[in-house]
């Protein structure tokens, strides 16, 4: 961790009650600092938390959102619950791996976009959803997505 | 027949996410009353008044939750189950996003009732910008006097906490969130001791859900009588109800209990099929209850008659599917879900959902053997109340209901060897 999420975690420490509360919290700054929580940064929090490496993964390998390997600069989060699946979610996973040429949370090979089928996001009456980084993105179609590749890629492309 | 509206009064009102606006439509009025003209006592007496049961899916009393922290000295907590992670529901969010002082005033003033000093908002790990959102409105309510070391100059001091989950639906299980909340996976504790004896940090605790919690701001200000007037019985106030799925204008709509049929919430509200279509089965109360038929369509929607009617009102997450859903392949879905959230505890859950899964898998897919519908309902049975938590029960709810109700359905993919709605085409 960088130095100001290392004051970030004392900090957390100190906000709870009880210092184990802090643990999620501080997985949650690696997770943002490195996009994924590398395998050098569990032994950098087992140590801030004053516990072992192993029940640092133990509770780390329980949780979704945190990523053993690195994501790519956009992670796009299909939602795949009952209700975006009835109003097409299927198609829109298969239209990106297609056209990003990855497979089921892959990453594509320029790093630029991670795609992931995701249990549901709670954004059932805006079927289907797809979640992308933070924004939640509500009644998603094909087109809808291309123009979000397409704009994506360009940005990349004109801050080159 | 309209809608209800208590807790959406303000929600579609522009800026209504900012305090000055918030108060200017009457708020933090509920927490002043509270705080500076009832005793603790008197706010739980209004709200076992109002008969709110929890909004979250069990639908217990609050009231009497509330009464069972023991009077020790203990430090309590409150804590607001915003895990909302049931399939098909998505009203907490609502709240959480439009009008995040709602829930804020909401919190206070049950924190201030049950007398908490720290009170913790769990909130889903995906509501990152809800996060954001509910960490302005609190660094807003601070500054005017609502939360701090002497809220409205009482004496006392009423703080929250923001934390956030990190993808588990397990974690809307009130034990599992505590273990969650104080950093550990999220496995469900063993009950009793319930959370209002020994909860978080082993100290009393009550857990309530967004829209419970919202709900006392309405029930202080009009008086939990009136607020019981509204409603049935043992249904009281108004419900949110989400609508999702195969329908016309799904969204999130606030019924008066028992006097809204489900056929006037997804046909008249919602509504309706999309063009061409007939709406074949509704999924009432999240993704965990059992499904009905159209011949069931015009219950009533509140916690007696969705029981009588062999389902249950849940979390109001209302599910639609049409003639051209397929349910082998929905109850499959579903069956993935839980086998992905089974926390691996109970070995009837952890076991039972991926062997379910396969069989439900090999049935959508052309291949289901002969005796496959009895060994799905044999599964049932050695999972159902045989579980630590609550989710092998819900991980059933749908596959159960819907092995009797469209057993056609089932037997016609194994007599076929595919899928008798052909290819689906939204």
């Amino acid at each position: 961790m960088n130095a100001e999420n290392l004051a970030k975690a004392q900090e957390l420490i100190q906000r709870f009650p009880q210092k184990s509360s802090a643990l999620i919290p501080i997985l949650h700054l690696v997770e943002e600092e490195f996009g994924y929580i590398p395998q050098e940064e569990v032994g950098v929090v087992a140590d801030v938390m004053g516990v072992t490496s192993a029940y640092v993964e133990s509770v780390l390998s329980f949780y979704t959102l945190f990523h053993r390997q690195p994501t790519g600069k956009y992670l796009i989060q299909v939602c795949r619950g009952l209700s975006c699946q009835l109003m097409g979610a299927d198609e829109l996973s298969k239209f990106l791996y297609e056209d990003l040429g990855v497979e089921r949370n892959g990453t594509t090979e320029d790093g630029m976009f991670t795609v992931e089928a995701v249990e549901c996001v709670a954004l059932c009456k805006n079927a289907p959803a797809v979640q992308i980084n933070l924004e939640f993105y509500p009644n998603m179609t094909k087109e809808k997505l291309q123009g979000f590749l397409d704009k994506a890629r360009e940005e990349v492309r004109s801050g080159a | 027949m309209p809608e209800t509206r208590l807790l959406f009064k303000n929600i579609d009102v522009p800026g209504i996410d900012r305090i000055d606006v918030y108060e200017q439509h009457g708020g933090y009025q509920t927490l002043r009353k509270a705080v500076l003209d009832m005793t603790p006592e008197a706010v739980v007496s209004e709200v076992m008044a109002s008969n709110l049961r929890g909004r979250g899916g069990a639908g217990f009393p609050t009231g009497r939750k509330w009464s069972f922290l023991p009077k020790d000295g203990r430090t309590r907590y409150l804590v607001c189950n915003a895990d909302e992670s049931e399939p098909g529901t998505c009203k907490d969010q609502e709240i959480i996003y439009k009008d995040p002082h709602l829930l804020i005033e909401g919190v206070a003033t049950s924190a201030y009732a049950i007398g908490a000093e720290d009170a913790y908002i769990y909130l889903r790990g995906e509501f990152k910008v809800g996060y954001q959102i509910l960490e302005r409105a609190i660094a807003e309510a601070h500054e005017k006097g609502y939360l701090g070391d002497n809220v409205l100059g009482s004496g006392r001091r009423i703080d929250i906490t923001l934390y956030l989950g990190a993808g588990a639906y397990i974690c809307g299980e009130e034990t599992a969130l505590l273990e969650s909340l104080e950093g550990k996976r999220g496995n469900p504790r063993l009950k009793p001791p319930f959370p209002a004896t020994a909860g978080l940090y082993g100290m009393p605790t009550v857990v309530n859900n967004v829209e419970t919690l919202s709900a006392v701001v309405p029930i202080i200000a009009m008086g939990g009588a009136e607020y019981a007037k509204l409603g049935t019985e043992k249904s009281a106030g108004t419900k949110l109800f989400s609508v999702s799925g195969t329908v016309r204008r799904p969204g999130n709509f606030e019924l008066e209990l028992g006097k809204v049929t489900l056929r006037e919430l997804v046909f008249d509200l919602a509504g309706g099929p999309l063009e061409g279509r007939e709406i074949k089965g509704i999924i009432p109360g999240g993704s965990s209850v059992p499904i009905l038929t159209p011949d069931k369509f015009d219950t009533l929607l509140d916690y007696e008659a969705l029981q009588a009617a062999g389902t249950m009102l849940g979390s109001g997450g209302v599910i639609v599917l049409d003639d051209r859903s397929c349910v082998v392949k929905s109850t499959l879905r579903l069956m993935e879900f839980y086998r992905h959230e089974s926390c691996g505890k109970c070995t009837p859950c952890r076991e039972g959902t991926v062997w379910l899964g396969q069989v439900l898998e090999r049935i959508e897919s052309g291949v289901g053997r002969p005796g496959d519908l009895d060994l799905l309902a044999d599964l049932c049975v050695n999972i159902e109340g045989r579980t630590f938590c609550p989710l092998g029960d819900a991980a059933i709810g749908v596959l159960k209901s819907g092995l009797q109700l469209y057993h056609d359905e089932y037997q016609a993919h194994i007599d076929q060897g595919c899928c008798p709605l052909g290819e689906v085409v939204r």
